[in-house]
């Protein structure tokens, strides 16, 4: 090698085109951030949509969903004589004397295995088949319509839409910037909004003992829907995910409506049993079987 | 239940591509030093003219050294966050200095018998540019003139 005169060879002592901060730091910098930011306009937005269900009429909700009852229509009109919905219709009819929602409501059945109602935009129960092999008296059915009355009574059924409108067009933002970001987001909203759906949840059950109380004038068979639940999740197990589920645990609602029950001073007596024509097939209502 | 399965997956993803990115990065970097100390003597330079010599120019030729280098998932999601606030994509910086380096290095490493390198060009490009949810990768190009020079002895005796 014979370096030409000009050329004095030399490496950088430092490399200065590189920063040395540890990307970690910034990582966690920039994550609280955005996090802090999406959760910020969640809340918000949510609020928003909390006020502005309060603005939406029983006619109004009838006007915008009533798309929505076309697709079932064909099966509820069927079942617009079966023995089992009438009497579920007028069992909540008489509840609405406890729990006036003001504005009519309709109870339906879907079949299915699982135990489980759904209170639907438009003024529709929906109630699975499932839950009336489960429940085993009047109150406990009573317990579980009142639940789904009192959601329509609290308008939850139009601000969970309104939630997941708010929720959907955020991570739409999200991903316009990079849809990685919105896979780290996701379970922070996740979290908010499971925590305000229990929240609803929990405010649905202690007016459902309230009707249950006044109703029955007492309020035996309560929990009896929720003893049934957790017998079943005791044999799945559900762990962590517990916090990302949209309804609390069974073993907290039951110890919940007992702790309001005593706080009250609502009595627990004799249950009712279940109207024949409620009763599930297997267990062997005559008048089925003869058919 | 899927939401937490989904961040599982992505914390692992996240996780692995630290860790191996980082480990890649230091070996990178070992070797990057290491071999620029070893080709520090030849001259390589952007100017035009041959560097004055008393030495003749027996013959030229285009050398080139080229790399293509990916970012590790971190830094990808890192860059990400980065987007959304603006500012500088530092998680970036050392894959594209990795890269012009090793790209000069390999350009040199093409022809070890040239006494000087000149008129040195370095070209990046992205690979895979502007599609979503691909890996980000870069491509840097260096090319120049690499000059041969006779030995002393037969610049002496004409």
């Amino acid at each position: 090698m014979h370096p030409s005169p000009e050329y004095r060879p030399g490496l950088p002592e430092q490399n200065d085109n590189v920063s040395h901060d540890h990307p970690l730091k910034e990582f966690a910098v920039l994550l609280s951030g955005v996090t802090a930011f999406i959760l910020l306009a969640a809340w918000s937005l949510g609020l928003l949509v909390d006020w502005a269900a309060g603005f939406i009429s029983p006619e109004m909700e009838a006007v915008m969903f009533s798309s929505m009852q076309v697709s079932g229509a064909a099966v509820f009109d069927k079942q617009k004589d079966d023995p089992r919905r009438v009497e579920l219709q007028r069992l909540m009819d008489e509840l609405g004397r406890c729990n006036e929602v003001g504005y009519p409501l309709q109870v339906n059945m879907a079949p299915s295995k699982d135990a489980n109602a759904f209170a639907f935009p438009g003024g529709r129960i929906v109630v699975l088949e499932g839950l009336l092999d489960t429940i085993r008296s009047e109150n406990g059915l009573s317990f579980v319509l009142a639940h789904e009355m009192a959601h329509y009574k609290h308008r939850d059924h139009l601000r969970g839409m309104g939630r997941g409108l708010v929720f959907t067009a955020l991570s739409a933002l999200l991903t316009g910037a990079g849809s990685d970001i919105t896979q780290l987001i996701a379970p922070a909203l996740g979290i908010g909004q499971a925590r305000y759906s229990q929240e609803r949840e929990a405010l649905a059950d202690k007016l459902a003992l309230e009707t249950l109380h006044c109703f029955y004038e007492h309020v035996g068979g309560a929990t009896e829907f929720f003893e049934a639940m957790q017998e079943e999740s005791e044999e799945q197990g559900r762990g962590l995910g517990g916090y990302f589920a949209s309804h609390p645990e069974a073993v907290q609602r039951i110890d919940a409506l007992r702790r309001l029950a005593s706080v009250s001073g609502f009595a627990e007596r004799e249950t009712a049993p279940l109207p024949t024509v409620l009763k599930g097939e297997h267990i062997g209502s005559p008048l089925r079987h003869s058919k | 239940m899927d939401a937490l399965i989904q961040l599982i997956f992505f914390l692992t993803l996240l996780t692995l591509g630290y860790v191996f990115g980082k480990i890649a990065e230091k070996k990178h970097y070992r070797s990057i030093i290491e071999r620029e100390k070893q080709w520090v003597q030849i001259p390589s330079t952007s100017g035009r003219r041959v560097l004055s010599t008393d030495r003749e120019v027996k013959r030229v030729q285009l050398a080139t050294g080229s790399v293509v280098i990916s970012v590790d998932y971190f830094k990808r999601i890192l860059a990400g966050l980065r987007n959304i606030f603006g500012g500088n994509v530092r998680s970036y910086e050392t894959l594209v200095d990795r890269a012009r380096r090793e790209a000069v290095l390999r350009m040199k490493e093409s022809c070890p018998q040239a006494d000087q390198f000149i008129n040195l060009r370095l070209e990046t490009s992205s690979i895979a540019k502007g599609k979503k949810n691909q890996i980000g990768s870069v491509e840097v190009l260096a090319y120049g003139t690499a000059v041969y020079l006779y030995p002393v002895a037969t610049a002496t005796h004409p």
